[in-house]
């Protein structure tokens, strides 16, 4: 796929998680690991690479005490930092390859980490709370490494990680997609949505409508809907559950066939860890490790009979056949949800009910399933049948894979950093290395700009930038930033003038950014 | 620089002596005296008074009381014997726990190395310290001058300086400020810009900020992260966080790291480190690198003991000189004639041995270097990054800036041979005009002065000097002067100098959205000719009128070249930038570059005339803003 490759092996890449308030004594360094990748490093090592951080976290807060370090640039490798929780870092080490030495895509390998953070904690809680459920550290390294791993085998391209790299710099993580949808198809899932509040007979309930690969609805906070959406993209629509089919959606480049060698790779590796950390957590007892769930693990989700879909990943419920249904943490509430996912033909509908409300467990979840299908409330038709109908506008108005493609474009549009839409990724694919390497750089310095926006005026982050560069090769990088909005396009077979670019771009806002980036 | 106990003498005024800074002078300025004393190395201590003596008796250096002329006994170095630069250093270093010897070492460097080492540094301190006490250069008391270089973050959003002040940067005061921080303090951890200089072993060299001995600590960690990634494997070249960047150089056993929150690039901040080393070559050649093999705990501080000054003139002109950037350099605009005339001389005197001879003028406002003339000797060429360093040393010393003084010193020119010292003398014609005439010959200076007297009699002959003053008083070209209609240009060749004097009725404002400034809202543009390794930058005008403003422009410039230059992908053809601030145009080709800034709410087709425009309007009037056929350019 072309993309800069990193080997599994230690040279390759590193995944530390420590916290800094554990392990500060002499001799209990190791204390402060909660997760390394690859977990069959000699601790040595591992304690060299957090040693580093942590020593550059100290050093940098001498000059800049509220953003510590993000980022050491040494000439082999980049070690990228996230502070995910206070005192809890994230850093990821990357051996850069020949290609992408120039442009190490730094803020999309922060946007990884940031990813299945925010996945963790939508599944576990946070790691903090999770510390300080089990102090000794056992209950979060015996949920991190499997987690992470399974996190991470959705890059492995055969024996490799993929990670993002400068191919990817048309593309956002972190965001969702959104489905354009007519006003009458808008009308017909708002009710959809409304239909399903009902019957799920909670008031607080709430709902995530998914069309293939991209949001329909949702009545979560932004936070929870982007975790959520990532996670049903990776594991839950229907190309996600028909594994084998090769995605056209970034957050699913992995195919079946080469997952799993690949994966072998990483469990073995895992399996030395698992004893490292058994032998290092005798307080564990067999049964805690049993019960660690792995939501991230792949090809567990399949479809019931009643539409539902269901996973043995959190186990079986005693005495009935029903698995059981997993349980998410919001972000803003931290209120515990159970996920119910529902599928038909290429909808998906997320429906998240308060654990509070359902008294009996898996028992008085599966009545209310039932309710939500069958029950006739307000507008009197069952909401299955709504879904019929909604599945049925939403097929005709899709334009299938490249229905975002605009031809003679390359582009990337984000909405306030939460929504995106691109040219799909076969379509970056056709451009030349050069255009791609310019607008990674490109991407680079408007990161930098925002930043330095950001930090100057608290006020008002929203930076007004337009940057028309023409790269060597004569094609025309552009970017705009406006009222939240950014738009990145490469155009490779515009003319040689400016103004002619300047023309494309003012089109493009006109017909599809409703003339954000317009200059009137 | 501590200062060598033996130069007890005259001029210490400070309380401290072992942190007393040695006069930068009296280590560089080669005393004429000593000339006489035909190439034998001077191991006594002549005293002070003896030598000044000297001096006037020599005659040339009437205004000896000061202690211009005054130089310090090691006056004659072998050029045959131009690599050992250094070594005597280390015999120095070897010699003496005392520390003595001060910034005097190095000076003694490539001549006679045993015997020099004997030598105390008395006679350095001589008239110096009184100069170095008129400009300020280390003392505390200069520290709360609002300059904008001593900013801290918190000050604003905006890396300006003195707020408002239309011309603040003649209020910037050379040399080190604020010695009293270190690291503890919470006024050196907010400095927008640090730079620091030290060696492998952790023992700091140079700091921008703070007293270097103070910031051991410091320095002992930085060098730490460095070797730790060394360890690894691997080389630090950065580290970020938040608004700061930290950026590492490794040369050698030389370490230098910036530490800055001005939202430059790391490109940029690297490549002024780079610079920032070449200042450290240009005092001392690279053969130091010899002292630090021979003894990694080697303490080369006494070896640029007084060049603090030099330093921080360097790291100010980074923010205001476009030839830090551009590698490239300036040239005062002059009727053609008038510079051939200058060229014509100075060839003259490079046929007769000299290796490179340069005439150049300060610039109206700050210290910017422009040169009137240049020429060098056969297949020798001189690179602009050295011409900057050069005028940078020069300049910011003030015993060269003597007018009718003359110094002759050693130098080393990292780009053209960064192992050996190259013999610089230099003269003032007047407060702004100075000639250096660059040697291999260390016994050369009784030659060179009689190519100065040449070269004035020629000079002021031909009425270049007061050509040059006019120019220096006239300013180079401005957007206002570009007329809407290109036919006005053509043909007037004298344009740069009339220019200001000429009324252009049929000058137009093309765009109405714009009050200030060129046509189309234009307020500024830098043009590189790529050929020539030189520049041409309009003057500032309303309104980019203040020093912040300029400043802000300078960056944005800055970030713009980064940005067309990337490595790997670059260099970019054309680039059009809007923000809040401006609109900016860059346009690279082969032949040159230009950069252009503009209101930001220009008319975008307008503002791509306009720049044509202008490179019209260069390329009219080049005969008179480049120094054409320069033949050391041919490369």
């Amino acid at each position: 796929m072309g993309m800069a490759s990193v080997n599994t092996a230690s040279e390759g890449m590193q995944l530390c998680i420590f916290d800094l308030r554990r392990g500060q004594q002499e001799g209990q360094e190791l204390d402060k690991i909660l997760f390394f990748f690859p977990a069959d490093l000699p601790f040595a090592t591992q304690l060299s690479v957090i040693g580093l951080s942590e020593g550059l976290i100290t050093f940098t807060r001498i000059f800049s005490p509220d953003a510590a370090c993000e980022v050491i640039e040494a000439e082999r490798h980049s070690h990228v930092f996230f502070e995910a929780e206070s005192d809890i870092w994230m850093v990821m080490v990357v051996e850069k390859s020949k290609e992408s030495k120039a442009a190490c895509q730094v803020d999309a390998l922060r946007k990884v980490l940031k990813e299945v953070h925010s996945l963790f904690v939508l599944f576990h809680g946070t790691m903090r709370s999770m510390l300080e459920k089990e102090t000794s550290g056992g209950l979060i390294r015996s949920h991190l490494y499997p987690f992470i791993t399974d996190y991470l085998s959705d890059f492995l391209i055969g024996k490799k990680l993929q990670l993002p790299s400068f191919h990817d710099c048309l593309m956002e993580r972190g965001t969702v997609q959104m489905l354009t949808v007519g006003r009458e198809a808008a009308i017909e899932v708002q009710s959809l949505v409304k239909v399903l509040e009902c019957s799920a007979g909670t008031t607080s309930c709430y709902s995530l409508v998914l069309f293939q690969d991209l949001l329909v609805s949702t009545t979560l906070s932004p936070d929870d809907t982007i975790s959520l959406f990532t996670y049903a993209v990776l594991r839950l629509t229907p190309h996600a559950l028909s594994s084998g089919a090769t995605s056209w959606s970034y957050l699913q480049r992995t195919n079946a066939g080469s997952q799993v060698p690949a994966l072998s790779t990483i469990t073995n590796s895992g399996s030395v860890s698992d004893n490292i950390y058994r032998s290092r957590d005798t307080s564990l007892d067999q049964d805690n490790n049993c019960q660690v769930k792995r939501p991230l693990h792949h090809n567990r989700w399949f479809r019931g009979n009643d539409g539902f879909l269901a996973s043995d990943i959190w186990g079986a419920d005693n005495g009935s056949q029903t698995s059981v249904t997993p349980i998410v943490y919001l972000q803003l509430t931290e209120e515990r949800m159970y996920l119910c996912a529902y599928q038909y033909k290429s909808l998906t509908i997320i429906l998240l009910v308060p654990v509070s409300s359902i008294l009996n467990g898996e028992q008085g979840l599966s009545l209310v399933k039932q309710q939500v299908l069958e029950n006739v409330c307000v507008l009197s038709v069952p909401a299955s049948l709504k879904m019929l109908r909604v599945e049925e506008k939403l097929s005709k108005g899709w334009g299938g894979e490249n229905a975002y493609h605009v031809s003679g474009y390359r582009y990337l549009l984000v909405d306030d950093e939460r929504v995106s839409r691109a040219s799909p990724p076969a379509k970056v694919m056709t451009l030349a290395k050069d255009s791609l390497l310019a607008m990674s750089k490109l991407r680079e310095e408007v990161n930098l700009e925002k930043k330095a926006k950001c930090s100057s005026s608290e006020v008002n982050c929203d930076k007004e930038l337009e940057i028309c560069v023409r790269a060597k090769n004569g094609a025309w990088v552009i970017a705009r930033t406006s009222r939240g909005k950014e738009l990145y396009m490469v155009l490779e077979k515009a003319s040689e003038t400016l103004l002619y670019a300047s023309d494309a771009v003012e089109k493009f806002s006109n017909r599809y950014c409703s003339g954000v980036f317009s200059l009137d | 620089m501590s200062s060598s106990d033996s130069s007890s003498s005259s001029a210490s005024d400070d309380p401290n002596p072992k942190l007393k800074p040695q006069p930068l002078e009296s280590q560089f300025q080669s005393s004429l005296t000593l000339e006489d004393s035909d190439g034998v190395a001077r191991t006594d201590d002549a005293s002070v008074a003896e030598q000044q003596q000297e001096q006037q008796d020599e005659g040339s250096g009437n205004g000896s009381v000061d202690g211009v002329v005054n130089v310090e006994d090691n006056g004659h170095r072998d050029s045959s014997d131009r690599e050992e630069g250094i070594g005597s250093g280390e015999a120095r270093d070897g010699d003496g726990g005392s520390g003595g010897g001060g910034g005097v070492v190095w000076r003694r460097a490539n001549s006679e190395v045993e015997l020099e080492v004997e030598a105390p540094a008395s006679p350095s301190s001589s008239g110096y310290a009184g100069g170095r006490g008129s400009s300020g250069a280390s003392s505390a008391s200069r520290a709360d001058d609002a300059s904008e270089e001593d900013e801290i973050e918190v000050v604003g959003n905006d890396d300006g300086g003195a707020v408002g002040a239309p011309d603040s940067q003649a209020e910037w005061t050379p040399g080190k400020r604020h010695v009293d921080e270190d690291d503890a303090s919470i006024s050196w951890r907010k400095r927008k810009k640090h730079f620091f200089i030290l060696s492998n072993s952790g023992k700091p060299i140079y700091s921008r900020y703070g007293d270097e001995h103070k910031l051991a600590g410091f320095s002992a960690t930085l060098q730490a992260i460095i070797s730790f990634v060394e360890n690894g494997g691997d080389r630090v070249k950065y580290v970020k966080a938040g608004m700061h960047q930290v950026v590492f150089l490794v040369k050698g056993p030389i370490y230098l790291v910036c530490i800055s929150c001005t939202e430059e690039p790391f490109e940029s901040l690297v490549a002024q480190l780079e610079l920032v080393y070449g200042q450290m070559i240009l005092i001392l050649t690279k053969s130091l690198n010899r002292c630090f093999e021979k003894n990694p705990k080697f303490d080369m501080t006494p070896l640029l003991g007084g060049t603090d000054v030099v330093f921080s003139a360097l790291i100010h002109s980074f923010s205001w000189n476009p030839a830090a950037f551009l590698h490239a350099y300036a040239c005062l605009p002059l009727p053609y004639a008038t510079r051939q005339a200058a060229g014509a001389i100075l060839q003259d005197v490079a046929d007769s041995g000299v290796l490179f001879a340069l005439l150049m003028c300060k610039h109206r406002v700050g210290t910017s270097l422009k040169v009137i003339s240049l020429v060098g000797a056969q297949k020798a060429s001189l690179h602009p990054d050295d011409m900057l360093l050069l005028g940078n040393f020069i300049m910011s010393s003030e015993s060269f800036r003597q007018v009718t003084s003359e110094s002759f010193s050693p130098i080393c020119l990292p780009r053209y041979n960064p192992m050996a010292f190259l013999h610089a003398y230099v003269h003032y014609f007047d407060a702004d005009t100075y000639l250096i005439l660059l040697t291999t010959r260390s016994d050369a200076f009784y030659h060179l002065k009689d190519c100065r007297i040449r070269i004035e009699t020629v000079l002021l002959k031909s009425n270049v000097l007061s050509e040059v003053q006019r120019s220096t008083l006239d300013g180079g070209m401005r957007v206002e002067d570009l007329s809407v209609d290109l036919q006005q240009h053509t043909g007037s060749t004298s344009r740069v100098e009339d220019k200001p004097h000429t009324e252009t009725p049929e000058r137009i404002r093309e765009s109405s959205l714009v009050g200030l400034g060129g046509p189309a809202g234009l307020w500024h543009f830098l043009y590189r000719s790529v050929y020539l390794d030189q520049y041409v930058s309009s003057e500032f005008s309303s309104p980019i009128n203040t020093h912040r403003q300029q400043k802000r422009l300078y960056r944005a410039y800055q970030k713009l070249y980064v940005s067309m230059h990337s490595k790997g992908i670059g260099p970019h053809k054309t680039q059009f930038r809007r923000d809040e601030n401006y609109v900016l145009l860059c346009w690279v080709t082969p032949d040159f570059e230009l950069y252009a800034a503009f209101d930001p709410l220009a008319d975008k087709a307008l503002a791509i005339k306009t720049c044509n425009k202008v490179c019209q309007w260069v390329k009219d009037v080049e005969n008179e803003i480049f120094l054409l056929g320069a033949s050391p350019f041919s490369w």
